[in-house]
């Protein structure tokens, strides 16, 4: 099969079950998106399907031919410039132990890009599928906000 | 100036730059080099040997001028852990690594009949399958591993490893067992009544239950009581639920062992692998660089980690053994469910006369007494106390340290019991506490090195406008009426030894700070290089912190809101006596026809000045480092006793609003304001992250989280994080959490102490108190789920 994902196309050969979430971490080494609850219920394998977020867990890699897959190691390649969510995490100090980070930074940018203004209101509803055991909400809200277009106009 | 001991090596510590004020000697007059003192860990007191340390630097008090400690810097480790550089254990890849699973028992009590294990050892691409019989004796929670007896579901009674991780789970399906079941008790009362199963072999409660405390004399104080009230109070059995599971690596090289755990303890993993596998400490190394959460459940090797290690030395390849969802949620500890009769008796101006306690506690399998009494004990002054404390054992699996063991769960029913007495006397919730205010540690009869809990009142009731709170919402007779609630919290989180750090200054002038700790998501890392950034003049910038590994110097767990405490003092100290090392070997090179000794000298954002009026000499440590080619300045610092006498306690006061649907029972938070006392914050930021993360996990404590076994079967009917509910973002009130940030230095040198598990404290009882209030009734088991608000509130018509 072939997978698309950041940018660069990869040859695999799956079994046709193979989830997205174990052809990333397991055969192309890209282990940002974490296995948390193995059933979509806690968003740590949130990874961008052509810009959507989709749960990596519950998605099949034979499913995703032909289209981008976006994960966290694909925002800022190579130790390049970091995505201005990504460095909104940091200055917001949105992340604890980080485990869930990745999949918090994904589906926060695939809101903003559906809904650029997007309000607080917007934002905890959006978000309410990916869990935080740390209890860094408060944070990752703000850090949101801090990149949402209505948010900088509202300040 | 720093006191040097008899023989202190030349020119150490430094005098000269900011890091230098007097101090008292720490030696004492036995001039003993070891002695004893005391840590408060989890809410029980140890008696720890310590060495002396060589100097003791000067405290660090309200008037240090501190630039770099006390600054809202960022996590050193934001960039790994929003890029998924950050590698967990799960994430840690070997050569010809095997992925094991493990066979867990699907009764709560009863034996194995039949475990046929051929099927699966023939599945191709299946390496080991082992059972009771293939391992070593080796005990977990005071049971044989891979035990042919049930004592719980979820008991691990096989483990094997196979080419994949999808194949493990998958042979595990191959294995025939047939189990009989025999009846088994999963509740307290059950365990407890007297035609209960034999649920352990020793009896179905502790050999020391009830553990029975007394001081004064309680029916003394309940005939003194205008007012007395007894209630019972519930709190459902908690799980840890950190997103990363449980797992380890393990690595075999002759007879080396190298595992990567995720833990909150790689020296506690250590010497636990060792010893059940009879390795000297030397042949087992015990990495974690990052984990996912531990919150107290992660604290030494558990059966995963002892099958890993057990199955890659049978196959002679790396095992890699993590715990599904399932496992995780079933099997790796949790807060256990206590019921708690009190009494309270007060004069009718409130006077506390009595505190009475008989709580029953349903420890699981195993565990160790960490009880809801504590607090009962400490929290408000009161002269006469008796408490008792029954430990039942069920057939469920063993409690584990959570989050303020012991406290989360007595403050429930203390800080339910007083706002019930309050309501009694007409009094104000908060005016009863302050009217019972405690200025000594009366569990122990001595005083607090520190105690802030009347500024965490007056800061915290300001911050929420509580005096005022009734004005600030129109009704209580709506179909959404709003409360009011509050509670207080005390937690020994001073930490103490041992620990150990060396502070490296590389030939480029760059720092490391080496030090066997953990971060757990805590911010260690950060916290670290700020002391030794301010302690050796250094820029923040310069400074990397090598942790997670046992080839370090040690430090004991991350638990009990201890490590910044117990492990900041040595790393300060370790710096200072680099930074000592440094300015001596500047003076020489600074001092060419100037005539400079190191007191003369200060160290500022790594460079060093001469600070004599009209000399600008300086060093940077770069060039310093170039000059002296491969001397290799090491620094090296531990932490001191204890403070004989006194007790190392935090402090704090919540304010919660909630609303609450009357036709539904849904609760809504909807402000929680958190003033606390622990004392010196060296990051503000960080310390605020944590309040909010353990108020976020007190609410899911107050309002969803509770484990359910089926009683007739035992199984859990919960081990998903859909029917397990965790807080999500929807349910985060506005929470306004503060540090009054005022330096305990009678504590330890850098002034400050625990917050991890404090916030936890009080979260849930002051939830409940304004639930209570919003709806006029009483609120005495959580997790207030709606229809225990419903039913609570039909019990009342």
């Amino acid at each position: 099969m072939h997978l698309h994902v950041n940018g660069q196309e990869h040859e695999l050969s799956l079994p046709d079950h193979t989830t997205l979430l174990s052809a990333l971490r397991d055969h192309l080494e890209l282990t940002g998106a974490k296995l948390v609850c193995d059933r979509g219920e806690c968003g740590a394998c949130t990874v961008l399907l052509d810009g959507a977020p989709v749960y990596a867990c519950l998605t099949l890699a034979a499913a995703c031919a032909g289209q981008e897959v976006t994960t966290i190691e694909g925002l800022a390649p190579g130790g390049g410039e970091l995505h201005p969510l990504q460095s909104a995490f940091i200055d917001n100090d949105a992340l604890q132990c980080g485990f869930c980070t990745p999949g918090q930074i994904l589906a926060a940018i695939a809101l903003l890009r559906e809904k650029p203004g997007a309000s607080e209101e917007d934002v905890v509803r959006w978000m309410s599928g990916n869990l935080c055991r740390c209890g860094t909400y408060p944070k990752i809200v703000r850090a949101i906000l801090s990149q949402s277009a209505e948010a900088a106009h509202g300040a | 100036m720093a006191r040097k001991t008899a023989k202190p090596p030349a020119g150490r510590p430094a005098a000269a730059a900011g890091d230098g004020a007097s101090s008292a000697p720490p030696t004492p007059a036995t001039g003993k080099r070891f002695v004893q003192t005391t840590v408060d860990v989890e809410g029980r007191e140890e008696v720890k040997i310590v060495e002396l340390p060589s100097f003791e630097p000067p405290p660090w008090g309200s008037d240090a001028q501190l630039g770099i400690v006390g600054a809202r810097v960022a996590r050193r480790d934001g960039v790994e852990k929003v890029t998924g550089r950050a590698r967990y254990t799960a994430d840690i890849v070997r050569p010809r690594m095997l992925h094991a699973a493990i066979l867990r028992a699907p009764v709560a009590s009863g034996r194995v009949t039949r475990l046929e294990l051929d099927s699966a050892r023939g599945m191709a691409g299946v390496h080991a399958v082992i059972a009771r019989a293939d391992i070593p004796e080796l005990r977990v929670a005071g049971f044989p591993l891979l035990d042919g007896t049930i004592h719980y579901a979820g008991q691990p009674l096989a483990a094997l490893c196979a080419e994949t991780a999808e194949l493990a789970a998958r042979a595990l399906h191959a294995i025939g067992l047939e189990v009989e079941s025999t009846p088994h008790a999963v509740t307290a009362e059950d365990a407890l009544s007297p035609d209960a199963p034999v649920v352990r072999g020793t009896g179905n409660r502790t050999e020391d239950s009830p553990a029975l405390s007394e001081r004064g004399d309680v029916a003394r104080g309940l005939a003194a009581a205008d007012v007395t009230i007894t209630r019972e109070y519930r709190t459902p059995v908690a799980l840890h639920s950190a997103l990363e599971p449980h797992g380890t690596v393990a690595e075999w090289d002759g007879d080396r062992l190298t595992v990567w755990e995720s833990t909150q303890g790689i020296f506690r993993v250590r010497s636990d692998l060792a010893s059940a596998l009879g390795l000297p400490l030397n042949k087992v190394r015990v990495i974690k660089e990052y984990m996912g959460g531990g919150f107290g459940a992660k604290n030494g090797a558990g059966a995963h980690c002892y099958l890993a290690a057990l199955l890659a030395r049978r196959t002679e390849r790396p095992v890699r053994c993590i715990l599904d969802r399932e496992g995780e949620q079933t099997d790796t500890g949790n807060r256990p469910a206590t019921i708690q009769k009190v009494t309270l008796g007060a004069t009718r101006d409130g006077r506390l006369t009595a505190i009475v306690l008989d709580a029953v506690v349903a420890l699981g399998i195993g565990g160790w007494e960490g009880g809801p009494a504590g607090i009962y004990r400490e929290l408000y002054r009161c002269p006469n106390v008796r408490t008792s404390e029954t430990f039942a054992y069920i057939n469920a699996s063993a409690m584990s340290a959570f989050r303020a063991p012991g406290h989360a769960e007595g403050a429930f029913g203390l800080e339910r019991a007083m706002d019930t007495l309050a309501s009694e006397l007409g009094m104000d919730p908060l005016e009863l506490r302050r009217v019972n205010y405690a200025d000594h540690d009366q569990a122990k009869g001595r005083p607090y090195t520190s105690k802030r809990l009347d500024d965490c009142y007056r800061a915290g009731a300001e911050r929420f406008g509580w005096s005022d709170r009734r004005r600030l919402t129109e009704t209580r007779n709506g179909p959404r009426p709003r409360g009011f609630g509050m509670a207080s919290q005390i937690w020994n989180a001073g930490g103490g030894p041992p620990a150990y750090a060396m502070v490296r200054v590389n030939g480029d002038g760059t720092i490391d700070v080496i030090t066997g700790s953990q971060d757990l998501g805590t911010g260690t890392r950060t916290i670290f290089a700020q002391i030794a950034a301010e302690a050796m003049g250094a820029a923040l910038a310069d400074v990397r912190v090598i942790l997670g590994d046992t080839e370090a110097p040690f430090t004991s767990n991350s638990w009990g809101s201890i490590t910044t405490a117990s492990v900041g003092p040595a790393v300060r100290m370790a710096a200072m006596d680099a930074r000592g090392q440094l300015l001596e070997a500047a003076a020489g090179l600074l001092g060419v026809g100037g005539g400079v000794d190191a007191e003369q000298l200060e160290a500022r954002d790594s460079v060093i000045r001469v600070r004599v009026c009209g000399q600008d000499r300086r060093i940077t440590f770069a060039e310093l480092g170039k000059e002296l080619g491969d001397v290799m300045i090491i620094g090296r610092g531990s932490r001191g006793p204890n403070p004989d006498g006194s007790t190392i306690s935090c402090f704090s006061a919540h304010f919660v609003e909630v609303e609450v649907e009357r036709e539904t029972g849904v609760v809504r938070v909807l402000r929680h304001v958190a003033a606390h006392d622990s004392g010196r914050i060296i990051n503000p930021t960080l310390a605020e992250s944590q309040l909010e993360g353990g108020i976020i996990q007190g609410l899911g404590y107050a309002l969803f989280e509770e484990r359910v076994l089926d009683s007739r079967l035992g199984i859990p009917l919960n081990p998903t994080l859909h029917d397990y509910k965790v807080p999500t973002m929807l349910d985060v009130p506005a929470i306004d959490a503060f540090c009054l940030d005022v330096p305990d230095v009678a504590a330890n040198h850098t002034g400050a102490k625990g917050l991890s598990e404090p916030p936890l404290i009080p979260t849930a009882p002051a939830i409940a108190n304004a639930v209570a209030d919003a709806l006029g009734i009483e609120v005495n088991e959580i997790p207030l789920t709606p229809w225990r608000v419903l039913a609570a509130s039909t019990e009342r018509i």
